[in-house]
């Protein structure tokens, strides 16, 4: 077992955006919302990362919980149908595309750095096709073996939703660093809400009600207009 | 607190209740009217679709209880003039508190059917409890069904809760349609977004029981404000068409389909492809139901071209 500060170490390894997971790659659809005139600014970018950090909290967030408790429980059965169910409560084909590649390089990696029986076979289901291997389930499990308390790992996974956004923001969106910043400055205090509410949540009260999201990642499936993948 | 202690049940129609789903627990109280499941508030409706002996589309069975109505299978649709077709009629006005509704769909092998509503459907003011629905659609080989009702309105402070099982074979295709109003935006000082809770989940399952997709939204604008962007930004209604059908028809009618978003004439358009190779999940945001409802039209014609050779026909204009 990790020792505290080890732990944070981990924390902030896996956290770090050279951590090679691909979310360099991804801006959930922030790039055809701002081609499409509907983030424009920071005071949109700010209404458009909310609302992706409250849609990841109550989905994805829900089943990375879910498999870091089944983790400790030392439960593969509970990780894989967190891992089946959240695919399934995946609407948008993008969106699952781009949680399975993450998910995966994310097993490969976690397979190399712990020596545990579980992650193991969580990537040996994955190349088996036995799951989908969602990047919330390898959350789950990764910072579960690293020691990071559940609460802790739910942040990170935010933390990660957030900044994939803020991230892409720079490159295709007229604001600046102060902005970004400030804004993922800010969204800490909602953080706090999300959890105490995700906490609670069985994997079937996931939920999600974002339509205008979806509607931009449905443009940007079909789009010809790409910097970043689908 | 009192809970449902005055239940009374027709024998014969089965229980909706969703007093286990999180959500709803706020909503529990026994109304001060009629109570929960009282005769007049505990509607079942099952239709069945089925060849006859000499292979046309009949409604073969219809079991109905107040306050649902189902009339007969009528053959008006002039593309496909042996589907029969079929309007879901409500004799207690808008869903009232406490309210509990079950329809069962069935389509038999190689039937065709065609449902939707008379008008909109009105979802009451509520005060103690919520109105519920359980529906299950179920579609055997070759079956088809398009299901597309007409607006549903939430007023001041509505709770509803609809559960929606499709149940597919892998041959047959069906169309599943739900348009959301925001309120009545012309009643009184305007109530939109004043409902208290919408929780809608529709899940697709294959016969043997396998679950293929599961979609559920939960709405609460007292939470989370609907007109924040990336929800509905600037629209106001909201519409999710469920396509489940055969690999070779949602890919033609995928590859078809193009999503846009058109701000002179508010509509906003959105196609995805379902989980498992369920098939596809079509939304619409949009400000005028006439527009909306076209834009369904239109694609449920793609949809039937795909499978039945023929498009729908206009609408009718007093629709």
């Amino acid at each position: 077992m990790s020792t505290p500060i080890e732990s944070v170490m981990h924390l902030l390894q896996f956290t770090d955006s050279t951590f090679p997971v691909g979310t360099f790659s991804f801006s959930n659809g922030l790039e055809t919302a701002a081609y499409a005139g509907i983030v424009t600014d920071a005071a949109t970018l700010r209404e458009f990362t909310e609302s992706q950090a409250r849609q990841a909290a109550f989905t994805d967030g829900v089943a990375a919980i879910h498999s870091h408790r089944n983790f400790l429980a030392g439960n593969y059965e509970g990780i894989a149908e967190a891992d089946r169910m959240l695919l399934r409560y995946k609407m948008n084909a993008e969106a699952r595309l781009m949680l399975q590649r993450m998910g995966k390089k994310l097993a490969e990696l976690a397979a190399k750095l712990f020596n545990s029986p579980l992650i193991a076979r969580w990537l040996q289901g994955i190349n088996d096709s036995e799951v989908p291997g969602t990047y919330p389930v390898g959350q789950g499990i990764t910072y579960a073996a690293a020691g990071v308390s559940e609460m802790d790992m739910f942040c990170a996974h935010q933390y990660g939703v957030i900044n994939m956004v803020l991230s892409a923001a720079l490159r295709i969106v007229r604001v600046s660093h102060y902005d970004t910043q400030k804004i993922l400055f800010d969204l800490a205090s909602q953080t706090a809400g999300y959890y105490e509410e995700a906490a609670k949540m069985e994997l079937r009260d996931m939920n999600a009600f974002f339509p205008q999201l979806d509607i931009i990642a449905s443009l940007h499936e079909k789009g010809n207009m790409r910097m970043f993948m689908n | 607190m009192e809970k449902f202690s005055m239940k009374h049940k027709t024998a014969a129609v089965p229980e909706v209740d969703f007093s286990n789903v999180p959500e709803m627990h706020p909503y529990l109280r026994e109304p001060d009217q009629m109570y929960v499941g009282a005769p007049g508030k505990h509607g079942y409706l099952k239709l069945r679709f089925a060849l006859d002996s000499t292979g046309k589309s009949v409604l073969k069975e219809i079991d109905r209880r107040v306050p649902l109505i189902a009339q007969q299978g009528l053959y008006f649709d002039e593309e496909l003039p042996g589907m029969p077709c079929l309007y879901i009629l409500s004799s207690g006005g808008p869903n009232v508190d406490g309210d509990r509704y079950q329809q069962d769909i069935i389509v038999e092998k190689d039937a065709m059917g065609w449902v939707s509503t008379g008008a909109a459907t009105k979802l009451a003011e509520m005060k103690f409890n919520y109105s519920g629905m359980i529906q299950n659609i179920i579609l055997e080989e070759g079956a088809y069904l398009e299901y597309l009702p007409e607006p549903i309105f939430p007023c001041r402070h509505t709770r509803y809760i609809c559960d929606t099982r499709l149940t597919v074979h892998p041959s047959a295709t069906v169309i599943y349609s739900e348009i959301y109003m925001s309120g009545r935006k012309y009643y009184g000082k305007g109530e939109m977004f004043d409902y208290d809770i919408l929780s809608v989940c529709s899940h697709g399952h294959r016969p043997e029981g396998e679950q293929l997709f599961n979609e559920k939204f939960i709405i609460e604008p007292s939470k989370y404000d609907p007109r924040r962007l990336g929800v509905m930004g600037q629209y106001e209604i909201f519409a999710n068409v469920i396509v489940m059908a055969p690999k070779e028809v949602y890919e033609k009618v995928y590859a078809e389909t193009e999503p846009f978003v058109d701000k002179e004439q508010g509509i906003a358009v959105g196609i995805t492809t379902l989980p498992n190779e369920a098939g596809l999940l079509f939304k619409v945001l949009g400000s005028k139901s006439g527009r909306v409802k076209k834009v369904i039209r239109d694609f449920a014609s793609k949809v039937r071209m795909a499978v039945k050779g023929k498009p729908l026909p206009e609408e009718f204009p007093w629709r």
